[in-house]
């Protein structure tokens, strides 16, 4: 579903954020993205929602490779990932029920099966009875959780999450982290870029670290600690 | 799987916005400028006024047009006989001239006429009354028909008259008119100038104004964008603005122009009416108020066109 070959990014001044990257992830799996800030994990995120281009190396996301996307084409490319923000990046003028159904109303959806689909995503992070809140009236979790029914609610085969527990207490961490297990058991596959090492140290997912731009470990996060 | 296949295709249905959606954003984006009432009132208004100064001269151009018309029609030539021409043979080709299809009427001036009224003219009387014989010619003034008046073919009426054995001099005050004419060619070259010159600022103003809008929106479009919306679903909302911005500017143009059409009308009758001449100002007919919009509404769409093109594009969604 994603996979990357040998990819480099270098931005404009010589920062090499990306030396050489590469891994795959298949249809349904759960990873995640770790390593210090600076690391490269945004860089990398960024790769696969084209809002960067790559140096040279070739980033392929659902069997498409991106760098033969025109303009034109990349928010269609966009519509089937799912994009999670540590800030939640919701429009605050507009209530909650209007920024879920923001991705439905882009694809052009009857207003009965917007209503259907968004209430079905809020219901399913447990917002229901928010739907006519604005953003700010809601807790910090509560938001995210918003983001996170944004992200869902078209039903895109790819989620990529990017500190979705950066400001949140453990347990609240853990919820959300469990909404992403719920997600991946149907079939989604998901992405979290954390540098919450405890909470990836207890899931037992894949996980590929990034180190100064270069991925040092893939594979289980109890392997690393060993 | 199913439902990924479906969506890695979007369906041309799903890629065009339902005649409902597109409803809903027209009007929403006309209650969007009440949200910034001043900015959008100023635009408007700028944009009003921007299109009332030609259109105001345009009816000025119009009513002077009719009103020149006026004048034209009582064009008249002065056709001097040769001294030697006897009344009899004046008469024979005042006959013959009325027969011109060109000319609408003759008006016979026999010299003793001419003296009596240059007597009274001109205050020479007593001198004139040493003169033994009456040096003045006999005169026929010549009013061409209304096709005929207009300076060019006035002045080929005149050539044709003075052709005729008996005329010694025919002479048209032609001068004022082609003058005239020239000016009224400067006044609406002027308004086609100036209507130019301001449209050109309208369309950079409304530019800017739906250019802050959208710097105003740039986190909320880097979101648009990042959840899979065209540029075109983006734009769609700021021509909108764009088209109302045009309609009401386009409207306000019309009532302005009104407005003064009947505030200066009124003052131009009372002056006509001094010089005892019936006239009234004719304002802006169904046709022109309807061009007056449509240009107005292609300005507004043509700013914000033009605006969103370059800027909807260089905002790009940022992780950060």
């Amino acid at each position: 579903m994603i996979q990357f070959k040998n990819v480099n990014k270098t931005y404009p001044g010589g920062f090499q954020a990306l030396k050489g990257i590469n891994f795959s992830l298949e249809a349904g799996e759960m990873a995640f993205l770790t390593g210090h800030s600076g690391a490269g994990k945004s860089t990398l995120l960024k790769l696969i929602t084209l809002m960067e281009k790559p140096t040279s190396g070739q980033v392929i996301i659902d069997n498409n490779e991106l760098s033969k996307i025109r303009y034109s084409q990349i928010p269609f490319v966009r519509r089937n990932i799912g994009m999670i923000f540590q800030n939640h990046n919701l429009l605050m003028d507009r209530t909650v029920f209007d920024n879920v159904a923001l991705p439905l109303v882009i694809e052009g959806l009857s207003s009965r099966q917007i209503r259907k689909r968004v209430e079905a995503a809020l219901d399913k992070v447990g917002l229901a009875t928010k739907v006519k809140c604005l953003p700010y009236m809601l807790s910090g979790g509560e938001q995210q959780r918003v983001g996170i029914a944004r992200a869902i609610v078209n039903k895109p085969p790819i989620i990529l999450a990017d500190e979705p527990t950066g400001n949140l207490d453990p347990k609240l961490s853990l919820d959300i982290i469990q909404l992403f297990e719920d997600f991946n058991a149907v079939g989604v596959c998901v992405l979290i870029a954390t540098h919450d090492l405890g909470l990836i140290a207890r899931m037992k997912y894949r996980t590929l670290t990034l180190k100064q731009g270069q991925m040092i470990t893939d594979g289980l996060a109890h392997a690393e600690a060993v | 799987m199913n439902s990924n296949s479906k969506q890695k295709k979007p369906s041309l249905l799903t890629r065009v916005m339902s005649p409902v959606h597109l409803g809903q954003q027209f009007v929403a984006s006309f209650h969007d400028l009440w949200r910034t009432p001043m900015a959008s009132l100023m635009t408007i208004l700028v944009l009003g006024i921007s299109l009332a100064l030609p259109a105001t001269l345009h009816l000025f151009s119009k009513n002077a047009e009719r009103v020149s018309a006026q004048w034209q029609t009582a064009a008249e030539i002065s056709v001097f006989l040769k001294s030697s021409v006897t009344e009899a043979s004046a008469q024979n080709l005042l006959q013959r001239i009325k027969l011109y299809p060109e000319v609408q009427q003759v008006r016979y001036i026999s010299a003793d006429d001419a003296l009596e009224q240059f007597k009274q003219l001109s205050g020479f009387g007593n001198a004139l009354a040493y003169l033994d014989s009456n040096p003045l010619p006999i005169t026929l003034l010549v009013t061409p028909t209304q096709r005929h008046s207009q300076p060019m073919a006035a002045k080929a009426l005149l050539e044709k008259i003075q052709g005729e054995r008996e005329v010694e001099q025919g002479k048209l005050d032609v001068e004022w008119l082609t003058r005239l004419q020239a000016i009224m060619v400067l006044i609406k070259d002027i308004v086609f100038a100036l209507a130019a010159l301001l449209s050109f600022s309208v369309v950079l103003i409304i530019g800017n104004t739906i250019r802050l809008a959208i710097l105003n929106q740039k986190d909320a479009i880097a979101v648009m964008k990042l959840v899979g919306a065209t540029d075109g679903f983006i734009q769609r909302p700021y021509l909108f603005t764009g088209f109302w911005y045009g309609v009401l500017g386009g409207l306000f143009a019309s009532i302005t122009v009104s407005f003064l059409g009947k505030f200066l009308g009124a003052a131009i009758s009372d002056l006509a009416q001094l010089y005892e001449n019936q006239f009234y100002m004719q304002g802006l007919n169904l046709p022109e108020l309807g061009l007056l919009l449509s240009i107005a509404v292609f300005l507004g769409l043509m700013g914000s066109f033009i605006s969103v093109r370059k800027h909807i594009r260089s905002i790009e969604p940022n992780a950060d």
